[in-house]
């Protein structure tokens, strides 16, 4: 027993040791680089380029690393990222809130951006007149001809993401609507799938119905959201809800931020800026913009965000070096 | 140098071996204890075992080159690597000057290896990543000399076997020949006391063979040294050994002198390599020489003892004097008659070998 | 009658296809007909392994340690701690590398600390002009080979820093630097105890299949808790997935070396390490050296996926630029990936053959040339850029670093070719789609799920049996079982008919166009240059314009996956055709027999091991990219692996999911493998 416990002392000490080498022992307010994921679309890498520089302005270094998506809320949890700040509710909030229960994950508020994510089509498909009646959820009924692909049986195709987006939401969204006999849910695998969709059907004249979100860079060429029967706490299966409510739409979505547990520890200047900072949609969209209709490259988009901006962020900023000072 | 079977046995004997035996099978030694001395190759087929080489004892002398004959499978190849210890045998002992071989501890034997054994084989086992000179240099760096050092001796080697301007030339890119020139080089380039020889010239073409032999005879003069050479070529054999091991199915049939196996064949399985020999091309004139007596007139004609009887034939029969046979310090040591040779080209050739004389 | 049918394979087969049918239709679907569905025992599986892995992860011996940042002790697991220290010290020379290349800080504060960063505002090691670098490359290229791969190293380089690629490119590199060198050790090492120890080789042959088969998703979340999130985490994921083909070839190689050439090694009076290093391992080298391709061109395919787990670069660049359709600059990226790959690939190839001049007596100068001319690029390189500074009014600078995505760009370039194609072919080929779609593909996607559980059995079981023999129908019985009592087995009859499909085509095609180019030198060069092409060329960047052209649909899947699975198809039948031995060229010319049933009748029967070789890694690409078709959407055991990450459970499913992938596999291998051997040595070939 003893022996056992000498032991594990003896590792821990080793172990210790070893870090000693490899990382080096400091002082209390962290002059460690705090991390932020780069992840694969436009306004989160902006973002991140336009917090890691307010961090800056701050006096703090920022590192950022590329990461996949659905694998950055496990590297929040284990610290080796600092923050997350762009966790859409609708393709995200299943990731974010399992590792926010596994521990590590601290909710470090919300976006003022109200988000959308829901099904629609772009523009031409209703120039085209390939769905009379949209963008009301009704002239589903009777257009699904348009949007029939070879392998969806002669149904018309209902071009989902992932299913670790939502998983059965669309599936149980077509049924309870009643539209399980003229609509087939297929699960693209990514959003990359998604716009490739959108050109190809641009090209062949072909309707098709994609799910999507604003803002996002589709917004440039034109793109409407179908309005489903409105949304309410429950209405989902999955909520409790029957398949009588789970053809409601998506709800406003919010837009979270969420950070390591030693963040505030770490960093709490920067913790309290972050925690109080907060985007609008405008913004947001001002800073996809900036990269994909501008075509600057996503650092000089955040620096050029901040130069124009100051009045947006540098309150956050003050307000908390005041309370500090 | 010359060490005919009539030489003096109180010479050290360089390689001994006594009652080697090597049998393949995973109870090898099991089934060799339980056979209390009688080994035959079909009972051990029996008991799952393969008999490589069969209670085989001998010596090699200081200087002698003993060529161990037999067909493929005969157990010549095996013996040899029991003699390098490339294979451990399964029971007997095997010195090398003096020392006991198998006894030796994997230190000790690279030991050995390194400052006394040499080894050449059938097709060639070069290192295709090295060039010639890197080759022939590999023993020596091997040892731990340094590269400026081995280059230096490996550039005398090269020289030594006729590759000069060849030393960057990659195995691949010589002939059979060439490369195994390669291989004589480097088996000879720690300067080794014991050279081995493992079917040098067997994967050669015939011209390129008898070039090879030449020159293996011309380094041998020069060289000097202990030599185990292994080949199934029995004219190979006859042209260059002092003794000669016939080997068949693990055991040693006859061990004696090429003139000697000629003549008189210890077995049938020996007779028959002997039988299309013509004698001229294997016996030395020392061999078929008579006496000197007094009274004999000798013409200008000298022959050496050592020549091949074949290569002087013409010449003898062309004197009507008895011709000298002189020996190493060119004093005469016997004689030769016209008429015996004569005898001894078509008497001979009628009939069989063992007819004898 | 009955000798008959022992003897002859086509009977067997027959045979077994006849009960195979007459199962089809005996057997009805029902929920509780095991011979239908086996049930899902193993449905607990996921949630055990989860809980295990975790537990291993999390909470097995946890000790205290220190954390400074808040001041307190932290409770941790040992062995994350362990891998974690491991990677740090991967992390350390990566990020080493990496400053050489494009300056930075982090060296100077692993000695040092932040705190002295923060003191010292100086304490910055600078980038180097991506002049010297490229200048260097073009150096090392002519000494080790001569003006050939010094023009390449030029052409490669100067590609690179002029188009804005420089920093992601010198990113991806350092870690391909750490992780390709420790992989062809490590894989040295298993290969070489592989080989001096049976038992050894047979516990890493499975065990190298599925570091080969089984997703990288799949286990993603458990390389970042014991990783982390970086470079580091990408470099050890990407030396498992390197390392297998490096362990294979150097067991080959060993195994094939001419006894003599050992005996004669042994005679020059080698000790064991000198028999291994100078003789073993420099003679078994030209398989030895194939294996060094294989590592370098798998971690460049592999930088894509390393970006999922933090590996900046040319992978996460490239996901940026096709996420927002960019194809044009994903091309670009792509391109640089390739020419990487290509250059270190010939540039180690270079080294390892590398002659020394014994004879060159030379002066110092002449000797430490190359290190003279070295020194001068870099304070030529130096002075360029700072003149280069002066000239360029931009705000950066030609001639120091091009920042990414900044400067001339051949993305246009790219993008107008693939518009081309698309506007061009896009018509021609939704015909092909649809009738590819709705005649093959639907059809046999429903009769792959319409087999009854016992019917896949039989069919697969038989089938290793008549071309394998029993001990490999058993163990692939062993493989489906895990799968069928899985949940997941419809889900793996349908990544198994695309792979079914893929591997049908790509075989096909490859080994024809492989027989075609194995006529001629020239042509197998080029074709072999081009395998090189298409493995290390990120899959990600077709998938988009596939998706372009064939839509979200099993079609554009398959498509990736032949197109990546030729790649062994094509190599293994050059290489395999190609060493068919001229004398049974020659023979097979006195019997007077044509240029077409001399291939038919004397080349590809010698050669059909090794294409079964080949077909083997063919079903390993298939697969892979099946999986990866993922990403396209696809119904699949992939879509779910993606799913799982999601998952609070995940971390078990994925692995469950991913050792169903792995056993599709391993099963194929099985009977590829044995099938391939008994041929060779049949034919005496091994």
């Amino acid at each position: 027993m003893i022996s056992k416990k000498f032991s594990r002392a003896l590792l821990a000490t080793a172990v210790g040791a070893l870090f000693a080498v490899s990382g080096v022992a400091n002082a209390a307010d962290s002059n460690k680089p705090i991390k932020i994921p780069i992840k694969n679309w436009s306004s989160q890498i902006v973002m991140a380029h336009v917090i890691g520089g307010m961090f800056e302005s701050m006096g703090n270094k920022v590192e950022y690393v590329p990461v996949d998506n659905q694998a950055s809320f496990e590297a929040v949890r284990t610290g080796d990222l600092t923050i997350l700040h762009e966790v859409w509710q609708s393709t995200m909030q299943n990731a974010y809130y399992n590792a926010m229960e596994k521990g590590g994950l601290i909710d470090a508020g919300t976006h003022e951006a109200a988000t959308l994510e829901e099904m629609g089509v772009p523009n031409w498909v209703i120039d085209k007149g390939l769905c009379p009646g949209l963008p009301k959820w009704e002239a589903l009924k009777d257009c699904s001809a348009a949007f029939a692909t070879p392998d969806s049986g002669g149904k018309g195709r209902w071009l989902e993401g992932p299913q670790s987006w939502h998983g059965d939401v669309m599936p149980n969204r077509v049924k309870g609507l009643g539209l399980d006999d003229k609509w087939v849910v297929k699960f693209a695998g990514a959003a990359d799938a998604l716009w490739a969709e959108l050109k190809s059907a641009e090209k062949e004249g072909r309707g098709t119905i994609i799910f999507n979100w604003s803002p996002n860079f589709t917004d440039a060429s034109g793109f409407t959201f179908i309005e489903f029967p409105p949304y309410f706490d429950g209405c989902r299966i999955a909520d409790g809800g029957s398949m009588e409510t789970t053809g409601c739409g998506s709800p406003p979505g919010w837009l979270k931020k969420g950070a390591n547990y030693k963040f505030p520890k770490t960093h709490p200047k920067a913790y309290a800026a972050f925690s109080k900072l907060s985007f609008t949609t405008p913004q947001i969209g001002q800073m996809a913009a900036l990269v994909d209709v501008d075509g600057l490259t996503h650092a000089d988009a955040g620096k050029k965000w901040l130069a124009d901006n100051e009045d947006a962020w540098k309150p956050w900023t003050v307000s908390v070096l005041g309370a500090g000072n | 140098m010359p060490s005919e079977s009539d030489s003096s046995a109180n010479e050290q004997a360089v390689i001994k071996c006594e009652s080697v035996y090597k049998i393949f099978g995973d109870n090898a030694h099991k089934v060799l204890e339980n056979s209390n001395g009688k080994v035959d190759a079909e009972s051990f087929k029996e008991a799952g075992c393969i008999v490589g080489v069969n209670n085989a004892s001998f010596e090699v002398r200081e200087g002698e080159l003993l060529i161990l004959m037999g067909l493929s499978g005969s157990g010549k190849s095996t013996l040899l690597r029991c003699i390098s210890r490339l294979t451990d045998p399964t029971a007997g002992k095997i010195y090398i000057e003096g020392q006991d071989l198998l006894a030796m501890n994997s230190k000790e034997l690279i030991e050995v290896r390194r400052s006394k054994m040499g080894m050449v084989f059938q097709s060639f086992g070069l290192l295709p990543h090295k060039t010639v000179l890197e080759n022939i240099a590999f023993p020596l760096q091997v040892k731990g000399q340094n590269t400026k050092e081995s280059i230096r001796r490996a550039v005398e080697m090269a020289e030594l076997v006729g590759l000069g301007g060849r030393e960057n030339y990659f195995p691949r890119e010589l002939s059979g020949g060439q490369q195994q020139r390669v291989g004589i080089a480097r088996s000879l380039a720690v300067e080794p006391d014991i050279w081995f020889l493992d079917e040098p010239f067997s994967a050669l073409d015939p011209l390129i063979r008898k070039e090879m032999q030449d020159e293996f005879i011309r380094l041998r003069k020069v060289l000097n040294k202990t030599i185990l050479f292994v080949t199934h070529d029995f004219d190979e054999a006859l042209r260059l050994a002092d003794r000669i091991a016939i080997m068949k199915e693990g055991v040693i049939e006859q061990l004696d002198t090429p003139a000697n196996i000629v003549l008189n064949p210890a077995t049938e399985y020996v007779r028959k390599f002997t039988e299309e020999v013509p004698r001229e091309k294997v016996l030395k004139v020392s061999s078929v020489m008579e006496p000197v007596s007094d009274s004999e007139q000798f013409g200008d004609l000298k022959v050496s003892k050592d020549a091949i009887v074949e290569t002087v034939a013409e010449a003898i029969l062309s004197q009507d004097k008895p011709v000298a046979v002189i020996g190493d310090n060119n004093e005469t040591v016997g004689t030769l008659h016209a008429s015996h040779v004569l005898n001894m080209l078509f008497g001979g050739k009628s009939g069989k070998g063992d007819e004898g004389d | 009658m009955k000798l008959d049918i022992r003897n002859s394979k086509p009977a067997q087969f027959a045979i077994l296809l006849v009960v195979f049918f007459i199962l089809c239709l005996a057997i009805g679907p029902g929920e509780s007909n095991y011979l239908w569905r086996l049930p899902p025992l193993f449905k607990e599986l996921p949630t055990v392994i989860n809980d295990s892995i975790q537990f291993v992860m999390y909470d097995w011996w946890p000790i205290q340690v220190y954390d400074p940042d808040i001041e307190d002790f932290e409770e941790k697991a040992l062995f994350s701690e362990i891998t974690r220290s491991i990677s740090s010290a991967f992390l350390f020379v990566i990020t080493l590398i990496r400053e050489i290349f494009l300056g930075g800080t982090k060296t100077i504060v692993a000695f040092t600390g932040w705190d002295f960063i923060d003191k010292n505002p100086w304490a910055e090691w600078p980038a180097l002009p991506w002049t010297v670098i490229a200048g260097w490359a073009i150096v090392l290229g002519y000494k080790l080979q001569g003006k050939g791969l010094a023009l390449l190293a030029a052409l490669s380089t100067g590609y690179i820093g002029i188009f804005g690629q420089w920093e992601p490119s010198m990113q991806t590199l350092s870690f391909v630097l750490i992780a390709a060198p420790v992989s062809v050790a490590f894989g040295l090492a298993l290969g070489i105890w592989g080989y001096k120890n049976h038992w050894v080789e047979a516990a890493l042959n499975p065990l190298l299949n599925i570091a080969q088969t089984m997703p990288h998703y799949s286990y993603l979340v458990p390389v970042i808790v014991l990783f982390g999130v970086g470079d580091q985490a990408a470099a050890i994921a990407t030396i498992f997935f390197a390392t297998p083909p490096m362990v294979r070839l150097t067991m080959l190689g060993l195994k094939n070396i001419s006894p003599d050439i050992v005996d004669a090694g042994m005679m020059n009076g080698c000790n064991r390490a000198q028999l291994l290093f100078r003789v073993q391992i420099p003679t078994a080298r030209r398989d030895i050296l194939i294996g060094v391709n294989q590592v370098v061109m798998q971690c460049l395919a592999m930088t894509v996926i390393a970006s999922f787990i933090g590996a900046q670069g040319l992978g996460s660049n490239l996901m940026i630029a096709l996420n927002s359709l960019k194809i044009g600059s994903g091309l670009e990226i792509g391109l640089c990936i390739v020419l990487i790959a290509v250059l270190l690939d010939k540039l180690s190839l270079a080294w390892a053959n590398k002659q020394t001049d014994y004879f060159a007596d030379l002066g110092f100068v002449k000797r430490h040339q190359y290190w003279l001319i070295c020194g001068a690029i870099l304070i030529a390189g130096i002075l360029f850029a700072y003149f280069g500074g002066l000239i360029f009014d931009e705000d950066f600078n030609y001639l120091y670093i091009v920042p990414h995505n900044k400067g001339i760009t051949t993305a246009p370039f790219w993008q107008a070719a693939v518009d081309w194609i698309w506007d061009t072919f896009f018509f021609m080929l939704k015909d092909f789609n649809e009738f590819l779609i709705v005649s093959i593909l639907v059809p046999m996607k429903e009769a792959y799920l319409a087999m009854p559980v016992a019917a896949t059995f039989l069919l697969v079981m038989g089938t290793a049996y008549i071309l394998a023999g029993i001990r490999s129908a058993l163990i692939v019985c062993g493989f489906l079982l895990f799968i069928a009592f899985s949940e997941y087995w419809d889900r793996a009859l349908i990544t198994a008919y695309m792979t079914t499909f893929s591997v049908i085509v790509a075989s096909v095609v490859g080994i024809t166009v492989g027989s075609l180019c194995a006529q001629n030198s020239t042509a197998s060069k080029v074709v072999l240059l081009l395998c090189d092409f298409f493995q290390t060329f990120p899959s990600f960047i077709y998938l988009i314009p596939v998706i372009m052209l064939f839509g979200i649909t099993d079609t554009s899947v398959i498509i990736a996956a032949v197109v990546y699975a030729l790649v062994p198809a094509i190599r293994y039948t050059v290489e395999g055709l190609r060493n068919v031995p001229a004398v049974l060229h020659d023979a097979g010319s006195m019997m007077g027999v044509s240029r077409f049933q001399r291939w038919i009748s004397i080349e590809l029967p010698l050669a059909f091991p090794h294409i079964m070789l080949g077909v083997n890694q063919t079903v390993v690409f298939a697969l892979f990219m099946v999986i990866i078709g993922a990403f396209i959407g696809t119904t699949d055991l992939g879509q779910l692996i993606l799913k799982a990450i999601s998952d609070p459970r995940g971390t078990g499913i994925g692995i469950i999911l991913g050792l169903c992938v792995a056993f599709i596999g391993l099963a194929a291998d099985q009977i590829l493998r044995t099938w391939a051997n008994e041929r060779k040595k049949a034919l005496g070939v091994a």
